[in-house]
């Protein structure tokens, strides 16, 4: 009796152990296909409808996570804490998750219409996701990944900036001549700031100004977040707005129909792709004024700052031009291919190498700011429209 | 004593037994507080088992699906031969498993908790109670998808779009081995060759996209034809001078309208043509300035008829670095292109506000320009042509013309260009050779400073001398965003010592994007060799159209 007491006693405290053990045995990594977000360059593929991860030591392609058929994503975005990788399906009117570590389509969430360009708050608690033809933000709450608010009121709201301690977003609106602020506390729509206003000879050319309206498509920040430059195109200036008293203190008169202003990483100048005039425009910060208008090239969809240098990426002549961002001077430019569009670029957080999406060769160029030299990395998937990288200082798109 | 350690060593067993097994109940009973995904803890554990069906046999290839059941993120794992499957990863929290066969969710179990640096093991069993229970959960998720479809089929009403695939010709590079057998990849043996190839894309386009992408494909290989008509109206007023020959309140009129075709027609290469007809009467047709006071009117010899004053044909090679334009050319329009004073179209009116009256260039003429702009900065062009429309050959009219150009900012100004020209022409038996140089300089964005210097030299006689200077605004000091205003002087002398000083101010208004009109009012201030000085005012109004 007691030894089958025994027995049992002891039968149970192991198979009690065996169990504790089986069930404390720690995660292996299986499943785990990015343990690194910081490492992976993710590239929007329109065509293919999917969001490309390409391992930035190896180039060798991870995974792609096809979002579903007619998708077109358009924009992608890490989450700051690196968790999520989302983006906005164009034709879907939906955005999409995806978890980084595993690098599988977690979440598909209905968005307001034509959603594009997007943000993160910094604390990664909120994304907010810009829906042109909705004239709307979509608001999602990254805890329970779910869209909590579509707050209304924008004209074709493009690009939305966030203060680096959360409190407010600035938005874009490419068919308006105004910043919208958001109040991130309440996802309200707090206040219009006017940029610049109408010249009074507006009235005689009804073609330029009622026929189709080209405004803001960001307002970026300057390197301590207290300023924000609005570049807008129909206008053809760069409005400086102060974050304290959301009011535009200084106007700077750029190029004609800027596409939208790009920030050095310094944080010592900005600079405004000019593609009526094929120029660009370079703006002190200090001074706020124009330091230098230099040639570029037609069509310009992006520009991108490694190494001391400006890349600007003029879309449909196949080259990018160089400047040298200490002497403000031109500095060459890369022949990337003939007869092919480039689309945008990130740059690496070393400050050297710009990664290029091609469409039409469905590739990603990589250029090495070191010595201008150019690697291709083919078959990133169909029409890869645009690249990210976590803690990219350009990260943008069209 | 044996039995009692027995005893106490039982007691302590089922304490401890039990204990435990009320810590279990506790757990099951008190809800589980979801872990929220707390920026900067990406906590992970994970969930594995084995799947077998009914009759106990492990099910193979079957997708398990794991769903957060806070924020709704979906994971998916398959079986192996096994039955096995893995999640090695999920983010902490609450989980709905379930296992979908044949369609058919077979297996539903909620609330599978994940803990960090954890596995959980859950063993599936597909029976008829599990699909039972199953089929429950699922019906209350498809009322919610239908839901869903519904604001989908809103949404897709909203806007009307086109989903057939299109087709593109991409141009790609393949490989091509010793049997003519082509290859995506390099094979051994083969050799790289250029085709083309049609591929099917899948972009969902609204109509509206689609007609503008038609609308734009079908306007690139069209021909372009460009318009630009101005009517300029000068009043003359003699401030110096008693010669009564000299003519005093007379207006003057001239129009002229040029029409430009422009087409692509190969690669990188473009074809153009400028055909330009004046009729009127400029001030220069009554008072005999040493320049042009209409600069409209330089190098076209005919007025009242039709003039052919450029057709060309450009191509751009070596990464379109070297551009050659060969053809009827005006030399003046490639060399000596001074940001400020360029431009008798926009800025000044008077012909030594526009061009370096030493360029010498007297009429248009067949001829080639290359220009070289490495993109640094530096530009370097050379060109030549005929001058002399009489002439019978090239080599008894060969005008030509180097520069070199420089744009940098300087001393922390916005940028400046700087140029330095040398020209040659042995149309006459006399001129010979010619040096200049031709600044344009940003002082702000909205203030600039030019000038130009220019001289040339003769075989048996002296020198002429040009120069000018002025300022130029745009960007600021205006009335409206794309104005642009400017005063300059000139003053040219020739070896005969006949001499003009001339200054012109002019404010040029954007009145829209293809219409403006400028005011502007010149003084000229004559000193003709052996002759008296005379002077005349000039206000004048130019009105002009580009589209």
């Amino acid at each position: 009796m007691l030894h089958r007491a025994r027995r049992l006693i002891f039968g149970s405290l192991l198979a009690a152990g065996v169990a504790a053990a089986a069930a404390s045995a720690t995660v292996d990594a299986q499943g785990v296909l990015v343990s690194d977000p910081t490492k992976v360059v993710m590239i929007v593929n329109r065509d293919s409808n999917d969001i490309g991860f390409m391992d930035i030591t190896t180039k060798k392609m991870i995974k792609n996570v096809f979002l579903g058929n007619n998708v077109n994503p358009h924009m992608v975005m890490m989450s700051p804490d690196g968790r999520y990788v989302v983006t906005g399906g164009t034709r879907a009117n939906k955005a999409y998750i995806i978890d980084t570590k595993t690098l599988q389509l977690v979440k598909v969430i209905p968005t307001d219409i034509a959603p594009e360009h997007l943000a993160f708050s910094p604390d990664s608690r909120w994304y907010y996701q810009g829906n042109p033809d909705g004239d709307s933000i979509s608001v999602i709450d990254m805890q329970s990944l779910s869209k909590i608010k579509t707050i209304p009121g924008f004209v074709e709201p493009l690009n939305v900036t966030f203060l680096p301690d959360g409190s407010k977003a600035y938005v874009g609106n490419y068919g308006a001549h105004w910043v919208g602020v958001i109040d991130v506390r309440r996802h309200e729509l707090l206040k219009k700031i006017q940029v610049g206003s109408v010249p009074a000879v507006a009235k005689l050319d009804p073609a330029k100004y009622l026929g189709e309206i080209k405004g803001i498509n960001i307002a970026a920040p300057s390197a301590d977040g207290r300023y924000l430059y609005a570049a807008d195109s129909d206008l053809a200036i760069v409005g400086v707005i102060d974050t304290r008293e959301d009011k535009v203190i200084k106007t700077i008169r750029v190029g004609k129909d800027p596409w939208r202003i790009y920030m050095s990483h310094d944080g010592k100048y900005g600079v405004t792709a000019n593609n009526g005039d094929e120029t660009i425009s370079i703006i002190d910060t200090k001074s706020n004024s124009v330091a230098a208008t230099l040639e570029a090239g037609p069509n310009m969809t992006g520009i991108n700052f490694a190494g001391g240098k400006a890349y600007v990426i003029s879309s449909t002549s196949g080259f990018v031009y160089v400047y040298d961002m200490s002497s403000l001077k031109p500095a060459g430019r890369i022949r990337i291919g003939t007869n092919i569009q480039l689309e945008t670029a990130t740059t690496d957080t070393q400050d050297r190498k710009i990664y290029l999406a091609e469409s039409t060769n469905h590739e990603v160029v990589i250029i090495d700011s070191k010595d201008n030299s150019i690697e291709r990395v083919k078959n990133v998937g169909l029409f890869p429209w645009g690249t990210h990288i976590m803690d990219s200082k350009d990260n943008y798109c069209h | 004593m044996s039995s009692q350690r027995y005893r106490l060593a039982l007691v302590a067993a089922v304490a401890f037994m039990m204990l435990g097994s009320a810590a279990a109940a506790r757990a099951q009973q008190a809800p589980q507080a979801p872990m929220p995904n707390m920026p900067g803890m990406d906590m992970r554990g994970g969930i594995r088992g084995t799947v077998r069906g009914a009759n106990k046999a492990p099910v193979a290839d079957t997708t398990v699906i794991a769903v957060n059941a806070v924020n709704g993120a979906r994971f998916e794992a398959m079986t192996d031969a096994q039955g096995n499957y893995s999640f090695g990863a999920l983010p902490v929290g609450g989980y709905n498993v379930t296992v979908v066969s044949d369609g058919l969710t077979a297996f539903r179990r909620q609330g599978v908790q994940v803990t960090a640096d954890q596995n959980v093991t859950l063993d599936i069993t597909l029976d008829a109670a599990s699909a039972q229970q199953a089929a429950d959960a699922e019906r209350q998720e498809l009322l919610q998808q239908v839901a869903e479809l519904k604001q989908r089929v809103t949404d897709l009403e909203s806007t009307t779009v086109l989903s057939e695939p299109e087709t593109r010709v991409r141009r790609v590079e393949v490989f091509v081995d010793e049997n003519g057998q082509e290859h995506d990849e390099q094979v051994p043996g083969s050799k790289p060759a250029i085709t083309y190839r049609r591929e099917r894309v899948y972009r969902r386009q609204t109509i509206s996209e689609k007609i503008e992408e038609a609308l734009a494909g079908a306007e690139e290989h069209n021909v372009k034809i460009g318009v630009d008509a101005a009517i300029t109206t000068q009043f003359a007023h003699k401030t110096k001078g008693d010669d009564p020959a000299l003519v005093n309140h007379h207006a003057y009129a001239l129009a002229s309208a040029d029409l430009f075709f422009t087409a692509g027609i190969a690669q990188n290469t473009v074809f153009f043509a400028d055909i330009v007809a004046l009729s009127g009467s400029p001030p220069d047709a009554e008072i005999p300035s040493l320049t042009l006071l209409n600069g409209y009117t330089a190098r076209l010899v005919r007025q009242n008829e039709l003039n052919l004053r450029e057709v060309w044909l450009r191509t751009e090679l070596f990464g379109q670095r070297l551009a050659l334009t060969t053809g009827r050319l005006d030399l003046t329009n490639y060399f000596d292109a001074n940001a400020l004073s360029n431009d008798e179209s926009t800025q000044f009116l008077s012909d030594a506000l526009v061009n370096n009256q030493m360029l010498g260039l007297s009429s248009n003429g067949t001829g080639v320009a290359a220009e070289f702009d490495p993109k640094n900065g530096f530009r370097f062009k050379f060109g030549l042509q005929q001058s002399n429309t009489d002439a019978t050959n090239l080599t008894e009219s060969l005008f030509t013309l180097s520069e070199v150009g420089y744009t940098f900012t300087p001393f922390s100004l916005p940028e400046g260009s700087y140029r330095l020209w040398f020209r040659t022409d042995n149309t006459t038996d006399l001129i010979a050779k010619a040096v200049g140089i031709s600044v344009d300089q940003k002082l702000t964005n909205a203030v600039g400073l030019f000038a130009r210097y220019g001289t040339q030299g003769f075989e048996a006689d002296g020198r002429d001398h040009y120069w000018s200077a002025g300022v130029g605004f745009q960007h600021g000091y205006i009335f409206n965003p794309d104005d642009t205003w400017g005063i300059g002087y000139a003053e040219t002398k020739f070896f005969g010592s006949d001499r003009e000083k001339l200054v012109e101010g002019y404010y040029n208004l954007l009145l829209t994007e293809r219409l403006r009109l400028t005011f502007n009012v010149t003084h000229a201030l004559e000193e003709p060799a052996g002759g008296a000085k005379f002077g005349y005012l000039l206000p004048g109004i130019r009105l002009q159209a580009s589209f």
